[in-house]
């Protein structure tokens, strides 16, 4: 240990130098603000497409619980066996994916029709009732899956018996769903490594501008770690910057296409509102940024470096 | 405290700028290297300092045998000792303070120890007023003599000087050979090349004699001017 430097010390001089690196870094941008700013930009755009693409899917994912009923199995007992009615009964009773079921009796359904009817006197041309004896199931859950599953269990148990579910719509959303976020995390990680190769392109630019102050260092005796730290916190700031910038985008985003996307939706008899993201979502967007900016200054600086004299 | 034995640099496939060169200079000593420009003045600086490596030989510096020293310790070596170049190399986009606490920041002084090396250094080249002026706006002599304060604020145990009066007029030439001197006169080692051998000679030092790289006359251990 040098002669005036103590053990204690060593905490308090090793925040300082970071302290210093962040000033300088900082200095750095503030001399060159367009350079910076532009940076910030790219970053911003780059996280707010995915992240606008992400609410949209989230709010269209929101629709299937919009749903005003509860998915129904409908099971069409035609020409099936008392024995297996028993046995189906029992199971409606024990199954608990059943939330309640109703049985329709065929000449129930058939007094119902007549009533409907403007001239009743039509029905009497029938031989006989053609109507089957219809079984009302409700489900105790919406999920796609449970219900397909009683589904098949329903129709195991009645084997003649025609089966229909209406829940089609709601699996056939699920799987766009699905797809859409697929496509999206696609998407999302070909823009960050996009990304992250334009902010090291940036700091290895910026490290050649220091390349005279970065050779004096090493005659001095600096390592790696000194000579990088100021890019590394100047990839922080730009990443913070563009979480930040992606952050307004989105919001404006989200806001202008709010009304569109309402009328859209009531022309085709739903209700849909976008709702704005949240504090999480918002914060989660400001990590990548920042992530993004860190990696990216880690990346250009290291291969920089190596190169440097 | 440095040790060339037989020490050869190729650059390429170029001519040897040094050829077999063996060499000492004891802790505490004083000595100079003289030769016309392309002698391999500066290479042998740069050998000691660890900026290149050998071609052939070996080199030993304060203790480390620089051809077997791992690029992770080479940081290390590097702060024990202080470089002097005849361009200066001073960097313009911060004040005089400020070129000369980069060793100190690299060795992660804090700042009250700082400020006092820093003064303390420019004090002694005499440019303590200047401390807060861009050194673009200094004279030749002045900008080598804050990189001279950088050189040494860090308290090398060995000073490297490549024709560090290589810009300067007599007087002023005459000026900083005499603060190595007075560095050397408090335990600081100094190597110094300069192609100015009448300056050279009056200072009564060690004169090694490059040409050709090769080591051609070796003048005895002078008296003390």
């Amino acid at each position: 240990m040098k002669p005036g430097r103590r053990l204690q010390d060593t905490v308090p001089a090793w925040l300082e130098a970071h302290r210093d690196a962040a000033r300088r870094s900082l200095q750095r941008r503030l001399q060159a603000p367009v350079l910076s700013l532009i940076s910030i930009a790219v970053l911003g755009f780059i996280l707010a497409l995915p992240a606008y693409l992400w609410v949209l899917l989230d709010n269209a994912r929101a629709l299937s619980a919009h749903v005003d009923h509860d998915p129904r199995i409908a099971l069409y007992l035609d020409g099936v066996e008392a024995a297996t009615v028993a046995d189906l009964e029992r199971h409606l009773e024990t199954d608990a994916r059943v939330e309640r079921w109703i049985w329709i009796d065929a000449d129930e359904a058939l007094a119902r029709y007549r009533e409907g009817l403007a001239d009743p006197g039509l029905l009497d041309w029938l031989d006989e009732n053609p109507l089957p004896d219809v079984v009302d199931v409700v489900p105790a859950t919406a999920d796609p899956e449970t219900v397909a599953a009683l589904r098949e269990a329903l129709a195991a148990t009645v084997p003649g018996a025609t089966v229909v579910s209406d829940d089609d719509w709601v699996r056939q959303l699920n799987s766009l769903h699905q797809l859409g976020l697929r496509i999206l995390s696609v998407v999302g990680a070909l823009l960050g490594l996009g990304a992250l190769l334009i902010l090291a392109l940036a700091t290895a630019s910026e490290l050649r501008e220091r390349r005279e102050e970065i050779a004096i260092s090493r005659i001095s005796g600096a390592t790696h770690r000194f000579l990088r730290r100021p890019s590394l916190y100047g990839g922080v700031m730009t990443g913070l910057g563009g979480g930040i910038f992606a952050g307004i985008l989105l919001l404006i985003g989200i806001g202008l296409s709010r009304a569109p996307l309402e009328q859209a939706a009531a022309a085709f008899d739903l209700e849909l509102g976008l709702s704005l993201p949240g504090a999480t979502h918002l914060l989660a967007l400001l990590l990548a940024g920042l992530l993004l900016g860190w990696l990216g200054a880690r990346l250009g600086s290291g291969h920089a470096l190596r190169d440097a004299p | 405290m440095i040790r060339l034995q037989r020490v050869t640099k190729r650059f390429g496939s170029a001519s040897e700028a040094l050829s077999n060169v063996s060499l000492r200079v004891d802790p505490g000593a004083m000595a100079f290297i003289t030769g016309p420009s392309g002698a391999g003045k500066s290479t042998l600086l740069r050998l000691i300092a660890g900026l290149e490596r050998p071609t052939r030989g070996r080199i030993r510096v304060n203790g480390h045998d620089l051809d077997r020293l791992s690029n992770r310790a080479i940081p290390g070596f590097r702060r024990s000792i202080g470089l002097v170049f005849q361009d200066h190399r001073l960097l313009f986009d911060r004040p005089v303070f400020d070129n000369v606490a980069l060793p100190l920041e690299i060795l992660a002084y804090r700042r009250p120890e700082m400020r006092k090396r820093v003064r303390a250094a420019l004090d002694k080249v005499g440019l303590l007023h200047k401390e807060g002026v861009n050194p673009r706006t200094l004279s030749a002599g002045e900008q080598q003599r804050v990189g001279i304060a950088r050189a040494i604020v860090h308290r090398p145990v060995l000073l490297l000087a490549d024709e560090p009066t290589g810009n300067l007029d007599p007087a002023l030439s005459r000026e900083i050979l005499q603060l190595f001197d007075d560095f050397n006169r408090v335990g600081m080692t100094a190597l110094i090349a300069s192609h100015d051998l009448g300056l050279v000679e009056r200072m009564g030092k060690p004169v090694l004699h490059l040409e050709d790289g090769r080591i051609e006359a070796r003048a005895a251990a002078g008296a003390p001017a």
